[in-house]
Formats: C-alpha cells, sequence, structure tokens
C-alpha cells in the first residue's frame, strides 16, 4: 500500500514519533488509528521495548496532556480518579483531579492492580467521565488510553475480565526491533534523550478535527456485510468458546475508517478491514481450553477466517 | 491419536449403525453360499464391537468384553457345555493347538470349524476396528464402500446369491455414510462448530438425493445383461440342463414331464453344420402328454442298432406319390458331449468313424451313438437324407375314412389325452376347425390360430403350472405368452381333442446362416438358443408332416399346391435373424391393441417412437459431433473468447458496463491460470496479476473499481476512461 498517500497531517505525527521511535511505524500507525478513533489501546508486551516512550511521543506531537499511571496492587480507585480534600482554609471539599484527568494516559501494567481499581479506569474509558464522591466529571477530549500489559509475570496479576478486553479497540504487541534498529537505538541513547526536544506538530483542536472527520469516511453496505460475516464465522468455529460480540463488529468498522482516513481515502476497502482485523478480533476471542492446549492462538484463528471468508468483489443487489 | 475424542452424538451414532449395515452386507451371503449358520452371533460381535467403539470403552475392558463374548460363543456353537464349568478351556487347548500345528503344515483342509470360527471373529474385529478409524479418524469410507459393492455384485454375478436387494441396502448406507462424512471433513476443514440447524441444512437435501436416486434406480428399465449370465455358461460345459425347477438355462433338455416357467438365453454353440438347405434338426419325438409336460409311454431300453453307413430305421414318410424327395448330405460339427445324434426329418444314413455304432431308441426315435458298448459323441458326422415336398392334394385325401380305418393302433397312439383334459380345449380346437373337412386342413387352421388371436412370445414370463391346472389350458386360456413348448404342446393337444394323431418333436432350429463353406454347402451354427420344439401330424400314407404353430418361427416345410397351381409355394419361409426383429412388432401390435382406449396419446407416441427407433443412430452420431464441437469450442475458449468480449464492450459508453466488465476480466484471468482466493482482496490480487505481466494496468484498472464497489459512486465517464487498461488486460489472456 506504499502507493497511497498518507494524509498530510497524520505523516506529521509518524514523522515526529519515528524522531525518536526506530522501526516501529505499523505500532505508531495503529496507535494513531486508535486515538482518531476514540478506542483506546492495550500493549501486550514485555518491560523495556519502548511502551512508554511510544505514548509520550504521540502525546507530545499532538499537544496532548500526558499523564501516566503505574499499577501497583495497592493502587486505590480514587489515586485513579482524584479525591476531594477538606480544605480547612476555605471550609470545603476540594475536588484534586487524579491522573485520569488528561488527555493520553499510559495505564502501566494494568493487570497488575485490583479489579477495583482497574474499573476505575475502565468506567472512565467507557464512559469519558468519572463518578467521585456523586459528581460526574467530564473527562477531557480527546482522551485516550493506552494500557500495558506483562504477559510474562502471573503470579499476584489480576488478568483483565475478558468484558473488560472488549473495551479495547486494539490489541497490540510492540516486539524486539530488528538488529539495525536496535543499534540505532543504541546510538540515540549516547546522547541527550530526544523525547525532550520532540514538538507537538498539532494541537489538540486540530486532533478533534480529525476525529470529526473520520466519521464520515464512507462504510459501503458491501464492507459492513464483509465485516458482519467475519465476526459470524469467529462465533461458529470449531476451537472458539464465544466469538467477536457486535461490539467488536463496530470497533472493526471504526478503526477501518480510521485507517482509510490514515491513507487519504473516504471510503473502506476490504484490504482495510483484513489488515486491522487480527488487532481488532483476537483479544475479544475466548478459545476452548482444547484449544488453548493445542497451541492454536487467537490470532491464527482470525487469520484462518479472514482467508476462508470471500472478500466481496461485486455491488450488493438490493 | 494420543487424546481420542468420542464423539457420542447423534450423528456419530447414525454413521455408526449403517457401518454395520455395510459390513452386514458381506456377511449376509455367506449363509446361503457356504456351510457358514449361526449368523447371527458373528453379527452380534459386530454390533457390540461397534457399540463398545461408540461408547468409547476404554480398549482394555473393550478387549475384555470381547474375548469373554468370542470364547462363550465358541463355546455356545462347540461344546455347548454351560460357560462356568471351564470345560472350554482343555478343549480350546488342545483344538488350537492341533489346529496351529496344521497351519504350520499348511494343512488348510483340516482345521478345526471351532478353529476357523475363532479366526473368523479376529477378523471380523479387525474390520470393525477398521471401520471406527475410517468413520472416526480418516473420516473416508469409499474404499470400503466400493469394495462392498464390488463383492456383492460378483457374488451375484457368480453365485446363485440374489443381489437385487442387497445392492440397494448398500447403496443407501453407503451414500448416507459418505453424505455425513463429508459433512464432517468439511466442518473439521473449515473450523466450523456442529450445530444441530447445519446438520439438518445438510441432512435433507442428502435425504433427498438418496430417496431420489434410489426411486429412480429402482424405477428405471433395467437393461438386460449385454453377455449371458456367465454362469449357467461356466456350469453347462459337459452336463445337460434343464433341472425343471426355477428359471432354466434355454438348451436341449432331457426331462419334459414338467413343462413351463421363465428361459434365460444361452449362447454356447452346440454344433455347426454344413448344409444345403435350410431344416430343422430332430433328436426325439415324445407321445404322451400328462398334463403338466410329455414323458414317452415304452421302454426307452427298447433300442435297435445299427451300424455306421446302415440304413437309418426310421420310416418317417412313406416314399410314394403325393411325396417329391430331393437327396441331401450334411455334415454335423459337434461341439459338445452329447452322445445323441441331430438328424432332419427324411433321414437315410449316418456316415461317420467306422468304429461308431448306433442305436435307434424306438419309441422316442432319438438315436445313440456308441463306440463299443458305451454311449459316445461324435465330433463329426455327415447325414444322408432326402427332404420331402408334400401334395396338398395327397396330403387332403389322406385323412379319408378308409385310410384311418387301417391306420386304427397307430392313430390310437397318437390321439391318447390326459382323462382330466379340460373340455374347452376341445371346444377351442373345434371352433378353430370349424368348416374345415380334412386334417391337413385343420391342421393348418390350428397352426396358425396362435398367430392371428394374439398369442406372443416369451421366454421371461412364463407361467408353470399348479397343481390342478393344465399347461395347455393354461396357455390357452389364461396367460397367452410362452415360448415353443406352449405353443407346440398345445396344438399337439387340440388335434388330438379332435382325433388328429400328432406328436411332440424336440431338437433345434437351423440356426444362424455363417456363410458358404469352402466345399460350397452353406455353413450353419447351432447354439443352445436354437433348441425348439415343434409338432408332427400324422397323414396315414403319406407319414408324418411338421407343423410350426410357434409365433416367430417358421419351418421351411415345402408343399406342392398342386390343386391351385403348380407354382412352388413355400409358406412364408423366414431367416431367424428376420424373425428376430419380427417379434418387438408383434409384441407392439398387441400392445397397441390393447391400449385402443389412449389411442390418441399412442397415435402421437407410436411415430415418434418409430422415428427414434430407425434414425437413432443419426441422432446419436450428430448429437455426438454436437458435444464434441461444443468440447473443441469450449476447449479453444481462451483464443476466442477475449476477442468476442473487446468486441462485446467495444461499444458500451455506460459505466454500469463496468462492473460486468471487470467480472469477466475476473473470470478470463482466472481461466489463463491467475487464481484469486476467496480471502483474497482485489488489490492484492491486482498486485499479483501486475506483476505477472510487468504491467500497472490492473492496478489502476482495481482502483477505479473498488471506488464503485466499496465507495458506491463513480465519477461519470470512469468506465470510458478505464476500458482501454481493460482491453489491455483481456487481449493479455489470449492464449
Amino acid at each position: 500500500m506504499t502507493h497511497e498517500h498518507i494524509h498530510p497531517m497524520i505523516d506529521k505525527i509518524l514523522k515526529n514519533i519515528e524522531k525518536v521511535m526506530i522501526g516501529k511505524r505499523s505500532v505508531a500507525e495503529l496507535s494513531i488509528i486508535a486515538l482518531l478513533a476514540e478506542g483506546h489501546v492495550l500493549l501486550e508486551d514485555v518491560p523495556g521495548v519502548g511502551k512508554t516512550m511510544m505514548v509520550r511521543a504521540l502525546a507530545k506531537s499532538v499537544g496532548a496532556n500526558f499523564r501516566r499511571i503505574q499499577f501497583t496492587p495497592d493502587l486505590l480507585p480514587s489515586d485513579v480518579t482524584g479525591v476531594s480534600i477538606y480544605n480547612p482554609k476555605e471550609m470545603e471539599f476540594q475536588f484534586r483531579p487524579g491522573p485520569i484527568m488528561g488527555n493520553i494516559i499510559l495505564a502501566d501494567e494494568i493487570n497488575r492492580t485490583s479489579p477495583k481499581t482497574q474499573s476505575a479506569l475502565l468506567e472512565g474509558m467507557e464512559e469519558s467521565s468519572v463518578t467521585i464522591d456523586g459528581v460526574t466529571h467530564q473527562l477531557e477530549k480527546p482522551f485516550f488510553v493506552m494500557a500495558t500489559q506483562n504477559p510474562i509475570e502471573y503470579e499476584g496479576t489480576y488478568p483483565l475480565p475478558e468484558a473488560q478486553l472488549d473495551r479495547f479497540l486494539l490489541k497490540m504487541k510492540m516486539g524486539y526491533p530488528d538488529m539495525a534498529d536496535e543499534i540505532e537505538v543504541l546510538n540515540r541513547a549516547q546522547k541527550v534523550k530526544p523525547i525532550d526536544e520532540l514538538e507537538p506538530v498539532i494541537d489538540l483542536i486540530e486532533l478533534r478535527g480529525l476525529q470529526t472527520q473520520i466519521k464520515e469516511v464512507h462504510v459501503d453496505d458491501t464492507i459492513k456485510r464483509y465485516i458482519v460475516e467475519l465476526a459470524s464465522r469467529t462465533r461458529t468455529h470449531a476451537s472458539v468458546y464465544l466469538g467477536v460480540s457486535p461490539r467488536g463488529s463496530i470497533a472493526l468498522m471504526k478503526a477501518a475508517q480510521s485507517y482509510a482516513f490514515m491513507y487519504g481515502r473516504d471510503y473502506v476497502l476490504p484490504d482495510d478491514i483484513q489488515y486491522l482485523a487480527p488487532a481488532v478480533f483476537a483479544h475479544r476471542i475466548i478459545l476452548k481450553s482444547e484449544a488453548k492446549f493445542e497451541g492454536i492462538r487467537a490470532e491464527e484463528i482470525v487469520d484462518r477466517v479472514v482467508s476462508r471468508v470471500p472478500v466481496p468483489v461485486r455491488r450488493l443487489v438490493k | 491419536m494420543t487424546s481420542r475424542k468420542v464423539q457420542k452424538d447423534l450423528m456419530t451414532f447414525i454413521m455408526y449403525i449403517f457401518g454395520f449395515l455395510l459390513l452386514w452386507e458381506w456377511l449376509r451371503p455367506l449363509e446361503q453360499l457356504t456351510d457358514t449358520s449361526n449368523i447371527w452371533v458373528f453379527l452380534s460381535f459386530i454390533f457390540i464391537s461397534l457399540l463398545l467403539s461408540f461408547i468409547g470403552t476404554p480398549v482394555i475392558i473393550g478387549g475384555c468384553i470381547k474375548w469373554v463374548f468370542i470364547i462363550a460363543a465358541l463355546d455356545f456353537l462347540y461344546i455347548d457345555e454351560a460357560f462356568f464349568q471351564f470345560k472350554w478351556v482343555s478343549v480350546f487347548i488342545t483344538d488350537f493347538i492341533e489346529s496351529f500345528q496344521f497351519v504350520m503344515a499348511r494343512d488348510w483342509a483340516n482345521l478345526s470349524n471351532l478353529f476357523r470360527s475363532f479366526l473368523f471373529f479376529v477378523l471380523l474385529w479387525l474390520m470393525t476396528y477398521l471401520i471406527q478409524y475410517w468413520l472416526i479418524n480418516r473420516k473416508q469410507i469409499f474404499i470400503f464402500f466400493f469394495m462392498t459393492l464390488v463383492y456383492i455384485t460378483v457374488l451375484d454375478t457368480f453365485t446363485p446369491y440374489n443381489a437385487g436387494w442387497a445392492i440397494v441396502r448398500t447403496v443407501i448406507s453407503g451414500f448416507a455414510v459418505l453424505g455425513m462424512l463429508t459433512f464432517f471433513r468439511l466442518l473439521d476443514k473449515e473450523g466450523i462448530k456442529k450445530e444441530t440447524n447445519l446438520s439438518r441444512k445438510w441432512m435433507i437435501p442428502l435425504v433427498a438425493m438418496i430417496v431420489v436416486s434410489i426411486g429412480f434406480g429402482l424405477a428405471a428399465p433395467k437393461a438386460e445383461p449385454i453377455w449371458p449370465d456367465p454362469v449357467p455358461y461356466l456350469t453347462s460345459y459337459g452336463k445337460e440342463s434343464g433341472d425343471g425347477t426355477g428359471v432354466q438355462k434355454i438348451g436341449y433338455g432331457l426331462d419334459d414331464s414338467s413343462l413351463g416357467g421363465p428361459f434365460i438365453g444361452d449362447n454356447q454353440v452346440v454344433f455347426t453344420v454344413e448344409a444345403e438347405s435350410r431344416h430343422y434338426w430332430k433328436v426325439e419325438t415324445k407321445d404322451v402328454y400328462t398334463g403338466k409336460g410329455w414323458i414317452t409311454s415304452g421302454s426307452r431300453e427298447v433300442r435297435s442298432p445299427f451300424g455306421s453307413a446302415d440304413q437309418v430305421p426310421i420310416t418317417s414318410f412313406f416314399n410314394r406319390p403325393g411325396v417329391e424327395t430331393v437327396k441331401e448330405s450334411s455334415t454335423v460339427y459337434s461341439l459338445n458331449n452329447n452322445s445323441h445324434i441331430v438328424y432332419p426329418l427324411g433321414i437315410k444314413k449316418i456316415d461317420a468313424a467306422s468304429f461308431f455304432s448306433f442305436e435307434l431308441e424306438v419309441a422316442t426315435e432319438k438315436i445313440h451313438s456308441l463306440e463299443g458298448d458305451s454311449p459316445s459323441p461324435i465330433k463329426q458326422y455327415t447325414l444322408d437324407y432326402v427332404v420331402p415336398r408334400y401334395s396338398v392334394t395327397a396330403l387332403n385325401e389322406a385323412s379319408s375314412e378308409k385310410n384311418i380305418v387301417e391306420n386304427n393302433e397307430l392313430i390310437n397312439r397318437y390321439t391318447q389325452l390326459p382323462k382330466d383334459l379340460p373340455q374347452r380345449i376341445q371346444e377351442l380346437a373345434k371352433e378353430i376347425t370349424d368348416g374345415k373337412d380334412s386334417w391337413f386342413e385343420k391342421a393348418r387352421e390350428l397352426e396358425s390360430y396362435f398367430s392371428r388371436s394374439g398369442y406372443s412370445y416369451d421366454q421371461k414370463d412364463v407361467a408353470v403350472p399348479g397343481d390342478d391346472e393344465d399347461y395347455v389350458d393354461q396357455f390357452l386360456f389364461d396367460t397367452k405368452q410362452g415360448y415353443c413348448d406352449n405353443f407346440s404342446t398345445s396344438m399337439v393337444v387340440m388335434a388330438r381333442s379332435i382325433g388328429i394323431p400328432a406328436r411332440w418333436v424336440k431338437g433345434y432350429t437351423e440356426g444362424e446362416y455363417k456363410g458358404i463353406s469352402e466345399s460350397g454347402s452353406r455353413m450353419f451354427e447351432i447354439t443352445n438358443n436354437n433348441a425348439h420344439s415343434w409338432v408332427e401330424v400324422y397323414f396315414p400314407g403319406i407319414g408324418w408332416v411338421p407343423f410350426e404353430p410357434t409365433q416367430g418361427f417358421s419351418n421351411s416345410v415345402q408343399f406342392n399346391f398342386d390343386t391351385a397351381s403348380q407354382s412352388h409355394d413355400q409358406p412364408s419361409v423366414m431367416n431367424p435373424e428376420e424373425l428376430e426383429k419380427d417379434k418387438p412388432e408383434l409384441k407392439e401390435n398387441n400392445e397397441r391393441q390393447a391400449a385402443s382406449s389412449e389411442g390418441s396419446f399412442k397415435k402421437l407416441f407410436v411415430p415418434i417412437k418409430n422415428f427414434f427407433e430407425v434414425y437413432w443412430k443419426w441422432i446419436a452420431l450428430v448429437i455426438i459431433v454436437l458435444a464434441v464441437l461444443a468440447l473443441i469450442i469450449y476447449k479453444i475458449r481462451g483464443r476466442w473468447l477475449p476477442y468476442y468480449l473487446t468486441l462485446r464492450f467495444k461499444w458500451t459508453k455506460k459505466d454500469e458496463n463496468f462492473q460486468k466488465a471487470y467480472m469477466l476480466l475476473l473470470r478470463e484471468l482466472e481461466r489463463y491460470g491467475l487464481h484469486r482466493k476467496d480471502g483474497q482482496t482485489l488489490r492484492d490480487y491486482a498486485d499479483y496479476v501486475d506483476r505477472f505481466f510487468s504491467s500497472r494496468e490492473m492496478g489502476r484498472l482495481t482502483a477505479r473499481y473498488e471506488q464503485l464497489i466499496y465507495r458506491g459512486n463513480l465519477q461519470k465517464g470512469s468506465w470510458k476512461e478505464t476500458k482501454e487498461l481493460w482491453e489491455n488486460l483481456i487481449k493479455k489472456t489470449i492464449a
């Protein structure tokens, strides 16, 4: 898809991120897609591959307010949302906003904290608002959460329930950089931290403008039908205990709109759907235990379904 | 399989049932064809084995159950002592040791039944395991299904086992299992869950398909076998046929005391002759009708011997005015081991190697050939005989009162009939011959009665008279269809009932003409299909005159109609070949008469049928030529289709044609060999095509097409702009 031109504004963001992130273009793209589609991202990877750097670079590029929450087992919901503190001078409770009151939030190691604290964050993600002491606080827009999950530590963790995984638009992996990229990383690390020198390339108003434009991207009925067929095929798959929900179908459509927009198109192609399907669908599928024992991964099932469902090549006859 | 998943759903159960039924088909013929009995024991074993495998019993427990079953069954079958007395232990051990020694000595015949049954159980065990393996693990059973069909058809062909319904059962079970296994394989391949809904969608068409195909198979007319049934052919070597019951094989039989029942054709050649003219070949005659068939009055042991080149002591007719004779001779080459001689009516001399002698059975006029004292077949002999031509005037005058009185004894012998012969036979005979005076005229009337009155020739659908039925009566009044025995016996009985002496003659027709031999005489080949029976009527002072009442046959007896004119009139002498052709027509005529009520439909149908019957070769040829042409055109479509397509879209400017054109292009590319997978997007495919052709046209065309179908609108004139791309691509697919 190299012959397509990336939307100039998004291109600027990508280039900006690339100044600090080396060789992770697809991750950066997916993050921007989620940001533009007003969804959230779950990053699953080992520590030290640049998850934080990624989010910070993205936040800086769009001039957003970046917050980071390091989840620990003893973290309380109020540590996330904020708390009302009695101010003796003014004789009243004053609300002190928590770290969730930002634009772009890195929720590090979300599976290490208690479900109660997790749900405080997840409520915010779903409703774009938090309720503290009976008062509902609207969250600033854009609001974008990038949660990370460490897949190798299982002890003392609280894995996210399936229903909550569904709230993330995308789940992706960072992966290690390849040899040449890693050498380049070392080169840059010798000098000053490049992240500090990063300047915003667009402002939040422009970002919100992009977000509204994305909703205008045309999704033809043939494409919608294709999405639904993919989703329903995951539901009837023999190795799947629970397939993709209609919320998953919506997520795929939104992500595809965002992706099409990024490539300067005002309509969605089956190619977009195919590219995004594993990232959008895989974490929404619950495998049967037999399938897990046989070492089948959800991504494989999505790939299989994608390769089996016929791509629409003619207009629907109504 | 490390973790054998046991499927216990209904579909699997049904599949096991059909597997069981298929295996059962292997056991069914055993009881009939071998000395195996108590098949149910083995069936129960199969059933239990499959049931255990369906339930998913662990191998060890299942194995124990099966062993116990085998031992108990063997105990029940051979020892018949209570199982728990454990007497079987010692019996088994001694028997097995003994049998094992026989096995080592390859002395298979001496194996005890106990041991053979044991081996059979082991074989069945293996088979049930195989079936389970095919059904559950491989999900393929075609080989087993096919083998079952082969097994059944081979048994049907070469043994008395009648597999008519076995085939139907096997096809039902086989199709059902194949259909279900295909369904399971598809589920597996596509990774789809088993759901009742989905199963129903598959099973209903499957059942419908089976029902329809079985229905068609049952309803469709079954073609007659192209080759004669090989079994009678194989068994007929060295043995004379005709066991009198069930389906008989056509041919020359010995026992005629119980006539009737269907015949199967048999092309085995009995003898060939070099003859100067066509005539029937006699073997023997019979004189006593029993109501069921023919027997001989005198003893068969009364024989008069004569030598080679002696005068044969048979006088069929007298050499007097009224019978002109022509001398002829024939050479017979016998191809079977019958020790009787076939001879023509006017036999005079038999010429064979001098060490042969002959005996005439006086009662039946059957001639046996002997070598020394024992019957011996002769491979080649020459017959000298005279061919009579009867004067009709003399025949008409033969039945005068004076003559009858003079020949009283002979006439009495050949007019005997059973006492309980139904009266209506005589009444019918009188009715037929009403108004005719002489025996000859009466006999001619009787001879032609059958063809006049709608009797038809049939070898298959021929009844056997019941205990209280008369063979002739049944044919004349009830069934009205039959073969030579029916016609000839009926004529003899009717003639006798009105006092005309007649006898029943057995032998062969003239056979099939095979061309001229080197010596200039005509060659005939006589097969078992030519076995025949006809009538001889006695005319005092003249002798025996043959008559041929059988529908579709004709004896070339020559009559001299000296009363009417001096021309030599031969009553309709026809070749057998012509006769063969005539038969269906005769039948058809009968049908037409029978179905006169639905005449209008027939009127339309018959010409069409005739047309097809006459021109079917041409029609078939034209169809084949057209089919071949169509196939060729289809095969070389790569050369002309692209031109046609470019022409077709050349002048269209409408954008609506874009989709049609693009889909055609996809099809052409597919034909060209550039395959697009189901899950491959157009863009991906376009990349692939462009890389193949080293072009960019497909990509550009596809980008436009994408806009059309995924964006929903297309700029005006898009098709016009992209038509060139499209044409270039289409041209690239030219083979």
